[in-house]
């Protein structure tokens, strides 16, 4: 039997690892992605909510929450138990919106901190406040926990009535499902009518799959059915593996009838007597507490491998995602390559231009057409890089992120970028050409020598005779030189331009985050905590 | 009022506990069953082998990853597979509690034999016109689409279709109401209530009904049944029969099981025979008439359906005073919020009641509105038209977007446009212009200055300067540029369009390109200015003419003044320098004028260079590329009109 008291090693794994889980994201809409985020979310409720403060102070009290499906009279119930109203109830569901933590006065300390549910607002009604108004006042933003406090109580119990497991009210579902995580003890409520609804089922399953410390009510039973409901319910318990569970039966009586009154304690006396049993027995008392502690414990084991490969698969697509932009990147990246090498941009308007050159067409405007010619087969590149892309990422369920679908405007900016990055070389190119001709006793126009060097490095084989009108002006030494550089200088660009769009295309998956490292620390964070056990 | 169930304690003994066979409705959470899913997994779904593995990892979790899978599969409700997507997702959100752990059993439905329909009483059922036309455009668009759509798109339209027509063949004088509701929420009992006889077994145990049951108020209603799979052991009739004048005569009840219990297999059940009914009584308590399941499953998917559907708040006998009223308010409330229209002030929509089967309240109430509701005979065709509008409304994404469609005429300019660019229209027509006007004004010149630039011109270097015909510019169209031109185009065309036609459109315009540069050079050639010198007009002789009579006068000036210089001629300054200043000053301004005049001409000659090209260039763009789009955007707009007519009747058939 496993001891509860304080240790602070395992504590400190267990925050470790609670903030491991607390940092991983799944943001990619894979198959399992949003299991996943409801499981880290419910780990973390369970961590933070339960787990951590039950093991930093085993001796706070036992919290009870009072769990079940919309009308199975969970309010009602625990009014009984208490003994006075302190949740509303009523015909119109769902009634309680607002959970209600019921104590002793002198447990309220515990529970008035941020000692458990610390996401909640509390909202403490003093008990000799004669009203019955059991209104949270509506000024109290986000969610509220009211306390109770009620003498009837034994000291070291608390319960919890939780809103609908299954509300229509989304936020109450998720609400229920937070403050479960938070129990010693589930008290699973169901009626005679609903015993056998698949709702009930999955929590009870829930519960012995965390190997909670559960009990369950069936509540609302006429009286000349019980015998009958209760023995199918119990064999329906059997045949789920949940046989040993406690059940305690409470009857329908007209008190019960929708009215929100109170049962008589005889109606509730056992499950009232077992309740009180667990939180004053030490022996009970412990055993209860450690079975769902430990329960959460084992159940870490299964859950965060779990957690680690849907962390896993997040990466590996956010892989994929990158190769398949990598790949079309450079692929488009030898096109153009092999594209330049053979002299096609030296085509269309800029070969005519080169036809009628220097006699009907002047150098500058044979340059403004180079440059023009190799803008427009740089961005039709980038573009059908682009195409490819989106070509690619339609058939990957991942690329569905609404921050990856969001590339259009600067697409269309595109033709900016490149053409600024082009008439950036133009003007170095024209720069290098004055620097070389300075120097020339025949000083040639360096626009000319500008003109025919960018024409021989982009005309390929068809420009030949630009190569020879180039070292007729400046020598064979002065040609071979500058047009070895300005063809480094044109690399240069090219490479700079392709790499800088497909950073801007990669930039919303990089800005997602998807790192190889939460897969790794989880599993990390689980061994350390395995070792301190 | 003392613990009240919804059956008398008396009456459940009558009915003996099912057999153990039967107990399909416990859960079975073992091993096996599990192990039997995985099985089933294996073989269907087609999830990589890494997520299986990681799902076998732990046992107890991987039965909410195979809920996740199989979320796609079953129909669920009216709805059928229309949206599996979305909806299983709300509800299978992973929380506690909400996460389906399905333990799947063998059918316990036995589809009958349909035989073929015989009988004189028999009388098919006819719908009206619009629906008709509706039905028709809808098999024509699926007719159309299939090309263009994944055929899982298209399936709930093939269904709607195939239940139109199965329906239509059966009889017309029926109407097929299904009793549906949570388990113990007293279905069984009201369908006893109706018919007036305890067919439908009712108790305690939940849940209690297994199997669909049905009662037919008149003869004919086999074949439906039929159609509804249920087996002629569980076909029952009323106490009334044969009293042809029952005012339920023409109603087909049938009592199906629950959709909320642990036993999956119910819940197929009734999402099988809610998809082929013809209108649907749901039966809600007091407890129950806010479960999420309900709504989310069921109601809220079936909201297009609500002329067809009852909702009734059984066990009202539960509830003390007025707030029966209350609760029937609420539900009131929910089922607006879930969409449902109510049918209330006389406008269409669903029925709402308050009764308890139990005591009879209201019983009557449902029955006098039931028997309307058959005696109109409406049922069927409602239920084919709510299917039908449901069926296009999850169409819609896939036929309709909000922008406009078509290919501007800004659009197929700027197509010509790039392709000019891409033969280099724009450069050739300049360059023919300024060839021209070089060729007059040397022509035209002086010719001192044809000289100066004949001296000029050999000490330049001559590269480039002869234009020195390359034999063929292979590829001298810019492919960038076309590519561009193709994809700009393409874009421009599919703006505004659905996915799948948009990429249609994108398909059509790349295959509309492949060989269209290689047609462009081959045009580029032919289409070009002869090779040669461009055509002297006629004034030009007149000019060389003039410009020579010119040159002669300065001669003539100048030797007259040489010879007055050596005495050779009487001095007289007058005429000969005036005759050489003519000649002088003429020479330039006849080159000038020369030079003005040429510029029309010359301008005329580079334009019409650069049309011949560019309109070449459009010529073979628009038969390669903007035809074929332009024929994909005519089947789109056809198809569309269809959906038009799927949807646009609409109103007509309201």
């Amino acid at each position: 039997m496993v001891t509860l008291h304080v240790r602070p090693q395992l504590l400190d794994a267990l925050s470790a690892l609670r903030d491991r889980v607390a940092a991983a994201r799944f943001p990619l809409p894979l198959a399992g992605a949003p299991r996943a985020r409801a499981n880290r979310d419910e780990l973390l409720a369970q961590l933070d909510d339960y787990l951590v403060p039950r093991l930093r102070e085993p001796d706070a009290p036992l919290l009870a929450v009072v769990g079940g499906s919309t009308g199975a009279g969970k309010s009602t119930l625990v009014n009984s138990l208490v003994g006075r109203r302190v949740s509303e109830a009523g015909v119109l569901r769902p009634t309680t919106r607002t959970p209600v933590l019921v104590c002793h006065p002198e447990d309220q300390h515990w529970f008035s901190g941020a000692r458990v549910l610390p996401g909640f607002t509390r909202v403490w009604v003093p008990p000799e406040d004669p009203r019955d108004d059991m209104l949270v006042p509506a000024e109290v933003p986000g969610r509220v926990l009211r306390i109770e406090t009620a003498d009837t109580l034994p000291p070291g119990l608390a319960l919890l009535d939780a809103p609908d497991i299954d509300s229509l009210v989304a936020d109450n579902r998720v609400l229920a499902a937070e403050l479960l995580c938070a129990a010693d003890i589930w008290v699973m409520v169901t009626t005679a009518a609903r015993y056998a609804d698949a709702v009930p089922w999955h929590l009870l399953r829930t519960a012995k799959e965390y190997d909670a410390t559960l009990v369950t009510v069936l509540d609302r039973v006429p009286h000349q059915v019980v015998s009958e409901v209760s023995r199918q319910y119990g064999a329906l318990l059997t045949k789920a593996g949940l046989g040993d569970v406690p059940r305690f039966t409470v009857p329908e009586l007209p008190e019960s009838a929708w009215g929100g009154g109170l049962l008589p304690g005889t109606a509730v006396a056992a499950l009232r007597t077992w309740l009180v049993h667990q939180a004053q027995d030490p022996g009970a008392r412990h055993q209860a507490m450690a079975r769902t502690a430990y329960g959460l414990l084992n159940s870490l084991k299964c859950r965060l491998p779990e957690l680690a490969g849907a962390a896993a698969a997040q990466y590996s697509a956010a892989l994929r995602l990158t190769a398949a932009v990598d790949g079309a990147y450079d692929n488009e990246h030898t096109r153009v390559q092999r594209r330049l090498r053979a002299g096609a941009v030296l085509a269309g308007d800029a070969l005519k231009r080169w036809r009628a050159f220097p006699l009907d067409c002047s150098p500058a405007e044979l340059l403004d057409s180079l440059v023009e010619s190799l803008t427009a087969l740089l961005l039709c590149a980038v573009t059908a890089a682009d195409e490819q892309v989106d070509e690619a990422w339609r058939h990957d369920p991942a690329a569905g992120a609404p921050e990856l679908a969001g590339h259009g405007p600067s697409a269309r900016n595109a033709e900016h970028r490149i053409g600024l990055a082009v008439r950036r070389w133009r003007r170095e190119l024209e720069e290098y050409a004055e620097d070389e001709v300075r120097h020339r006793s025949t000083s040639p126009d360096p626009e000319m020598v500008a003109a025919l060097v960018a024409t021989a490095l982009l005309g390929g084989r068809r420009a030949s005779t630009a190569g020879e009108g180039l070292a007729e002006r400046i020598g064979v030494q002065g040609a071979l030189r500058l047009r070895d550089w300005s063809g480094r200088l044109l690399t240069e660009y090219v490479d700079r331009v392709m790499h800088a769009e497909r950073e801007r295309r990669l930039a919303p998956l990089d800005a997602l985050e998807v790192h190889p490292e939460p897969q790794a620390e989880l599993i990390a964070a689980l061994s350390v905590l395995q070792k301190e056990r | 009022m003392t613990a009240v169930t919804e059956q008398d304690p008396t009456e459940h003994t009558d009915h003996t506990v099912k057999p153990a066979s039967e107990e399909g409705a416990a859960p079975r959470t073992d091993l096996t069953s599990l192990m039997e899913r995985m099985e089933r997994l294996d073989r269907t779904e087609r999830t990589d082998s890494r997520e299986r593995t990681e799902r076998t990892d732990c046992g107890g979790r991987s039965e909410r990853a195979d809920r996740t899978e199989r979320a796609g599969e079953g129909p669920c409700g009216l709805d059928g597979t229309a949206d599996p997507g979305t909806e299983e997702d709300i509800w299978d959100d992973g929380l506690i509690a909400r996460r389906v752990n399905e333990n799947d059993g063998p059918p316990q439905f036995t589809p009958v034999e349909r035989r073929p329909a015989v009988g004189p009483p028999f009388m098919p059922l006819a719908y009206d016109g619009p629906l008709r036309s509706r039905l028709d455009a809808l098999r024509e668009l699926v007719g159309l689409s299939r090309a263009r759509l994944d055929s899982g798109t298209l399936a709930e339209a093939g269904r709607v279709l195939d239940e139109a027509s199965a329906r239509r063949r059966l009889s017309g004088q029926h109407t097929v109401v299904a009793i549906a509701g949570a388990t113990g929420s007293g279905k069984s009992q009201l369908f006893n209530t109706l018919a007036g006889v305890t067919i439908s077994e009712t108790g305690v145990r939940r849940p209690t009904t297994a199997a669909p049951i049905a009662c037919s108020w008149s003869d004919g209603a086999a074949t439906l049944l039929d159609r509804l799979g249920i087996p002629g052991r569980l076909r029952r009739r009323p106490i009334q029969y044969p009293d042809t004048e029952s005012p339920l005569r023409g109603l087909v009840l049938v009592d199906l099981p629950d959709h909320d219990s642990a036993a999956v297999q119910h819940r197929e059940q009734v999402d099988r025979i809610l998809a082929l009914v013809d209108a649907v009584i749901w039966v809600v308590d007091p407890e129950k008439y806010a479960d999420a399941v309900l709504h989310e499953r069921y109601l809220r998917p079936m909201a297009g359906h609500a002329e067809i559907t009852f909702v009734v708040l059984n066990q009202v006998d539960r509830l003390p005073g007025e707030a029966a009223e209350q609760v029937l308010d609420d539900l009131r409330r929910l089922l607006d919020e879930d969409g449902v229209a109510l049918g209330e002030y006389g406008e269409p929509g669903a029925t709402v009641l308050a009764l308890s089967a139990l005591t009879g309240d209201g019983v009557g109430e449902l029955r006098e509105v039931l028997g309307q509701f058959v005696a109109a005979r409406q049922a069927p065709a409602r239920r084919i038209a709510a299917d039908v509008d449901v069926a296009a409304r999850h169409l819609r994404p896939v036929y309709v977007t909000g922008g406009r469609t078509g290919l501007s005429e800004g659009a197929r300019e700027e197509f010509a446009d790039r392709l000019a660019d891409a033969v280099g229209a724009t450069a050739a027509g300049e360059a023919a212009e300024r060839a021209w006007l070089r060729n007059a004004n040397r022509a035209c010149g002086t010719p001192w200055l044809r000289l100066w630039r004949w001296y000029h011109d050999r000490r330049e270097p001559t590269t480039g300067r002869l234009p020195l015909r390359a034999p063929a510019d292979e590829e001298a169209t810019a492919r960038q540029r076309v590519e561009q031109a193709v994809r700009t185009v393409s874009d421009r065309a599919s703006a505004g369009l659905p996915a799948p036609w948009a990429q249609a459109v994108r398909e059509a315009a790349v295959r509309g390109s492949q060989g269209l540069p290689e047609a462009l050079d081959e045009l580029v050639t032919r289409a070009g200015l002869p090779p040669g010198r461009p055509p002297r007009p006629g004034w030009w002789p007149v000019a060389v003419l003039a410009q020579a009579c010119m040159t002669l006068l300065q001669v003539v000036g100048g030797l007259w003044l040489l010879g007055q210089i050596i005495g050779f001629m009487s001095p007289n300054l007058g005429v000969p320098v005036l005759l050489m200043l003519s000649g002088i000053i003429g020479g330039p301004v006849i080159e000038w004028s020369c030079r003005m005049a040429a510029r029309g001409p010359a301008r005329r000659y580079g334009h019409e260079a650069e049309r011949r090209l560019r309109e070449a260039a459009a010529g073979c763009g628009r038969a390669r590329v903007l035809d074929p789009l332009a024929s994909e955007l005519l089947r789109y707009r056809e198809v569309r009109e269809q959906y038009g007519k799927v949807t646009g009747a609409e109103a007509m058939v309201r």
